[in-house]
């Protein structure tokens, strides 16, 4: 077999429906457009768990700010007849990753639970990842970063603080799902059950519009909302088969 | 005793009233697995390094008193959450509730006492000892107590409640002095004062927004910083989709789009201070549709004859057939809900305005119903008298002070050097008060005018209690502990203030030796309030309980469904035309500031994570900016970036131009919270103080700051400014991001309709 057709095949083998199947679980949330009000609790949220870094006016203005969460702000028609709408945007666990096939080290790589995982001390840097990425959702550390005393006394010890020259993003808060894991062992069972993790952001909305769960299990609560008709996936057309579902916007002049 | 990891903390989650409409209570708090919150003070050796201990506590950063859980490990905070058990937050929390952690840990602290060194403002201070500092301190009050001076004394705070209030009022007490003010730039007074007019509550009642069908909201940005957001942002997304069939429709109706009117179903714009007018056309069209019909009709007629279909419109600049709409769709519609804050009510005719949105209330039936406005018990404990300073009441201190009346000002977490307009003078005021002791955490602008700072602990460092306002219509108290021990040589509020009685010889009337005693003491009385419950046999059962828990009270709520305004109300009802400071023809503009989503009223600027968290609305971070009309910035040919000054009759500042698509032409709205000159490093030198250029200008009832009410002008500087944001392209381009549903979509289950999900076959061509 060639070099290609053998490269093609594995790609076939990758990227066929059902290859997460054999996984325990896959993790899946829903962000409901409906409720959301943009309010960023959520982005703070994650800015607390995840310690990811103040990094200064400077560095946004060169557009390297580092929170895994935004609200992307969609404006619609002219004054008076306006509207804002508020999304809420963040790695996507695209079953069908293109960030993972670019890198050239598999620093970013599908973990058994169906969450797009990142390496930190096997990335080199290369930033490929984040040009692939079709949601812009990966977040380079340019620097290092640095945190005024006492400040460091808040930083989560169960997520470790990046370094310059490595790429990070949103992990589905991927130290919790752990510890629901290693609870759930420790109590006899083999599953988590569904409500017993929930990320950082699923936790503060103030406007219960984030659901967050495995969708292998039909009755979780995420796997309810993805009967729902108004669940779509954003920039579908590019099959990246999002593991964030978002659900639609209503209006009443719809 | 065995801590709490996020296993159990989830159960705790799954367990503690997270239901719609339930509370939370004692008895449940027992059923469920609390006994593995550990309360404080811990001795270290009972955490294991490791595992998470969780405390329950309550979030001061605004006063809308959200019950918090806070994760701890090995004795520090990382982490906060929303109580589950605790009705108002029912385990949410607001972004600026979630950086409580940066209050804590923030590097700008006050470590320790300090007395002035140099001249006042000057910054120059000298360490000092809580022993000196509180001996001369005690000796002083002392001296003037005996010597009847007492009310030389005046004590400025923050908005406090509970027995911290119950406590400072006791202690004013005993020096003689009543000049006990608490100011808060967002207290909602125009609101209370509408309230007592027309329902004769002194307390907020609760919006049940939650079960409302129709929400008409004048002004009030409830998912802002209006009375209780993270209260209001869950009962608005259950109002949207939690109910088999129903969703709520919402109107807001601002002069400038907030975040609430970016969720709302339709906003509209009315002339700046003329909501109330608006609020009257369709009550008179209500009236007028024969949708009420109360023995008072001809009365409600009488005071509604000026509020003509025609004349509304004309006044408010909302088509009659708008106003008609909407007061057919809101008749029809129940229960509703009709809301008022804001700039509507911080307007030159904010209490006229908020009773007229009271009346619509009324005329079709939404007072004393679930999903309308529920009236909520008095508060469990803690003072009833309201100590709320209008700014008439700071201008009073302030002309006290010039005068020499008072001798020492006592200032605890409040800022009002930055929270007051310069046009108060309050600044200057402070100049001529002998002596000013600080109480404040951090070096704001008022406690750098402070001779003797005594630097209190953080909320996450204090014992407290706190009945939440507007309650979620019945009782609720909460307790806030300790989940650290205090990082620096600072002592909390109440125990300073029960340290000075204890050294001024007052052992006899503050017996307790410490805050924590004196709330053990107070909430026996709430205890034996209670029904007895067999379960808890002793008081020291009931406290831990308690201070586990975080939170105590009923759960149901009794809507009382009789309402009837009291005599002479319905013919007092009506609203004058907005007075502005500054005449339109040389000041074109109505000035709109608004509290910023992060910064709140200012109080935010100093966590990290708030300067940093992108504006709500535009994205900006670390500055002010002034939003115009597309149409206003082509007229006065403007585009982003540039700067303006913005001169209104009492001042001048310069900010740069925000093009803001969703503002009405004749209305420029400027975001509060950035233009400190002091507060530490990270609120240093961001942005302008939009307070310092409004007038002195009071609502005639309350004499509250009409905040709403300056008339500006902009004129270009020729500067540049680039606004920081963070935020791509402004509109979708159509790439569909977000899509649209029409009402009545997603109300039970679709089926497969979308199932593209994890089954996409792709085609990999082969080359
Ligand atoms: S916290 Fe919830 S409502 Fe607020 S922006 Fe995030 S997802 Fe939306
Ligand atoms: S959203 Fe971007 S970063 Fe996340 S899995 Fe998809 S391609 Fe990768
Ligand atoms: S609304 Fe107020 S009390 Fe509640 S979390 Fe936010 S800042 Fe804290």
């Amino acid at each position: 077999m060639s070099l290609i057709d053998d490269f093609l095949a594995r790609w076939r083998e990758y990227r066929a429906p059902g290859y997460y199947e054999e996984f325990d679980y896959h993790w899946t949330m829903t962000v409901d457009l409906d409720r959301c009000t943009g309010c960023e609790a959520c982005v703070t949220a994650c800015q607390a768990e995840n310690n990811t870094p103040i990094v200064g006016e400077e560095a946004i203005a060169r557009g390297r700010h580092m929170q895994w969460m935004r609200i992307e702000r969609y404006w619609e028609g002219e004054y008076p007849d306006v509207k804002l709408r508020a999304i809420p945007m963040f790695c996507q666990h695209c079953d069908a990753a293109p960030c993972e096939t670019v890198c050239p080290v598999s620093a970013t790589y599908h973990n058994q639970d169906g969450l797009n995982a990142q390496i930190y001390n096997r990335c080199i840097g290369t930033r490929s990842c984040a040009v692939y990425c079709p949601y812009e959702v990966r977040y380079f550390n340019y620097n290092n970063h640095h945190w005024d005393a006492p400040l460091e006394q808040q930083l989560n010890p169960d997520v470790s603080v990046r370094e310059k020259g490595v790429m990070e993003k949103c992990t589905f808060c991927i130290q919790r799902i752990r510890q629901a894991k290693d609870a759930a062992k420790d109590d006899g069972r083999r599953r988590v059950q569904d409500g017993e993790v929930q990320p950082a952001c699923v936790q503060t909305c103030p406007t219960e519009a984030l659901v967050f769960g495995d969708r292998k299990d039909p009755e979780s609560g995420v796997s309810q909302m993805l009967g729902n008709e108004r669940a779509y996936t954003v920039l579908e057309e590019l099959n990246t088969d999002p593991s964030v579902v978002y659900l639609k916007k209503v209006e009443a002049d719809a | 005793m065995p801590n709490v990891d996020r296993r159990h903390f989830l159960k705790l989650v799954g367990a503690g009233g997270v239901g719609a409409g339930a509370g939370f209570m004692l008895s449940e708090s027992r059923k469920h697995p609390v006994e593995h919150l550990v309360p404080y003070p811990v001795p270290p050796e009972e955490f294991s390094p490791g595992i998470a201990t969780w405390y329950n506590s309550v979030c001061s950063m605004c006063s809308a008193g959200c019950g918090i859980s806070v994760r701890t490990r090995e004795g520090r905070a990382k982490k906060i959450e929303g109580n589950p058990a605790h009705p108002v937050s029912q385990g949410r929390l607001c972004a600026l509730g979630q950086s409580g952690l940066q209050a804590l840990y923030n590097p700008d602290r006050i470590a320790g006492p300090l007395v002035r060194a140099g001249r006042r403002g000057e910054l120059e201070f000298d360490p000092t000892t809580w022993e000196e500092s509180l001996a001369e301190l005690a000796n002083q009050l002392e001296l003037m107590r005996t010597a009847g001076r007492g009310g030389g004394v005046a004590l400025l705070s923050g908005g406090v409640r509970g027995h911290l209030a119950s406590l400072l009022e006791l202690f004013m007490g005993w020096l003689g002095s009543d000049r006990l003010l608490h100011y808060d730039f967002n207290h909602p007074a125009t609101l209370y004062a509408a309230n007592e007019r027309f329902f004769g509550e002194s307390e907020l009642p609760y919006y049940d927004i939650e079960n409302s069908r129709y929400v008409l909201s004048f002004g009030a940005d409830f998912i802002g910083h209006w009375l209780s957001p993270v209260h209001h942002g869950l009962g608005f997304g259950r109002s949207r989709q939690a109910r088999d069939g129903i969703r709520g429709r919402f109107v807001q109706i601002e002069p400038r789009m907030s975040l609430t009117g970016a969720a709302a179903d339709e906003w509209i714009a009315a002339s700046p201070g003329t909501e109330g007018i608006l609020a009257l056309g369709i009550a008179r069209r209500i009236v007028d549709q024969g949708g009420y019909q109360g023995e008072d009709l001809d009365a409600w007629q009488a005071a509604l004859d000026a509020y003509a279909p025609e004349s509304v419109a004309e006044q408010t600049g909302v088509a009659a057939d708008t106003v008609a709409r909407l007061a057919d769709s809101f008749a029809e519609t129940q229960p509703g809900l009709a809301i008022g804050g804001g700039a509507t009510g911080n307007h030159s005719n904010g209490v006229d305005a908020l009773v007229a949105v009271n009346a619509l209330n009324h005329l079709v039936g939404n007072i004393g119903v679930e999903g309308g406005v529920i009236f909520n018990p008095p508060p469990a404990f803690g003072p009833t008298a309201s100590r709320q300073a209008s700014l008439a009441r700071m201008l009073e201190l302030a002309e006290d002070a010039r005068a020499g009346r008072i001798e020492l000002l006592i200032v605890s977490n409040a800022n009002p050097v930055f929270n007051l307009p310069e046009a108060a003078g309050f600044a200057e005021a402070l100049a001529e008060i002998p002596q000013i002791v600080s109480l404040s955490s951090f070096l704001d602008e008022t406690t750098a005018q402070a001779d003797l700072i005594l630097p209190s602990n953080t909320y996450l460092e204090s014992w407290g209690d706190d009945t939440p306002a507007p309650g979620v219509g019945f009782r609720v108290g909460a307790v806030s502990q300790p989940v650290v021990e205090p990082l620096y040589d600072t002592r909390a509020t109440g125990d300073i203030v029960l340290e000075l009685a204890h050294r001024m010889g007052l052992d006899l009337a503050f017996p307790w030796p410490n805050m924590e005693e004196y709330l053990k003491y107070s909430w026996r009385e709430v205890w034996s309030s209670g029904t007895p419950d067999p379960a808890i046999p002793d008081f020291d059962t009931f406290w831990t309980s308690v201070v586990r828990a975080g939170v105590w009270g009923d759960d149901t709520r009794a809507p009382s469904g009789e309402f009837a305004p009291g005599a002479n109300v319905v013919e007092g009802i009506g609203v004058a035309a907005p007075e502005f400071a500054g005449a339109e023809g040389e000041y074109p503009f109505a000035l709109h500031p608004y509290l910023s989503n992060a910064l709140h009223d200012g109080r935010g600027a100093n966590l990290p994570w708030m300067q940093e968290l992108p504006d709500a609305l535009t994205g900006v971070v670390y500055g002010t900016w002034v939003e115009v009309n597309p149409v206003t910035a082509e007229q006065l040919g403007v585009q982003e970036g540039d700067v303006v000054a913005i001169e209104s009759p009492a001042g001048s500042i310069e900010a740069p131009v925000l093009v803001y698509p969703a503002i009405m032409p004749g209305v420029v709205a400027m975001p509060i919270g950035q233009g400190h000159e002091q507060y530490g490093r990270y609120a240093h030198e961001h942005g302008v103080n939009p307070i310092n250029v409004l007038a002195a200008q009071t609502e005639p009832d309350t004499g509250a700051l009409a905040w709403a009410a300056t008339r500006v002008r902009l004129v270009p500087t020729g500067g540049r400014e680039d606004l920081v944001k963070v935020s791509g392209e402004a509109r979708e381009l159509g790439r569909e991001i977000v899509q649209i549903a029409a009402v009545g979509a997603g109300a039970g289950a679709g089926g497969a309709a979308n199932a593209r999900l994890n089954s996409i076959p792709i085609t990999v061509v082969n080359t």
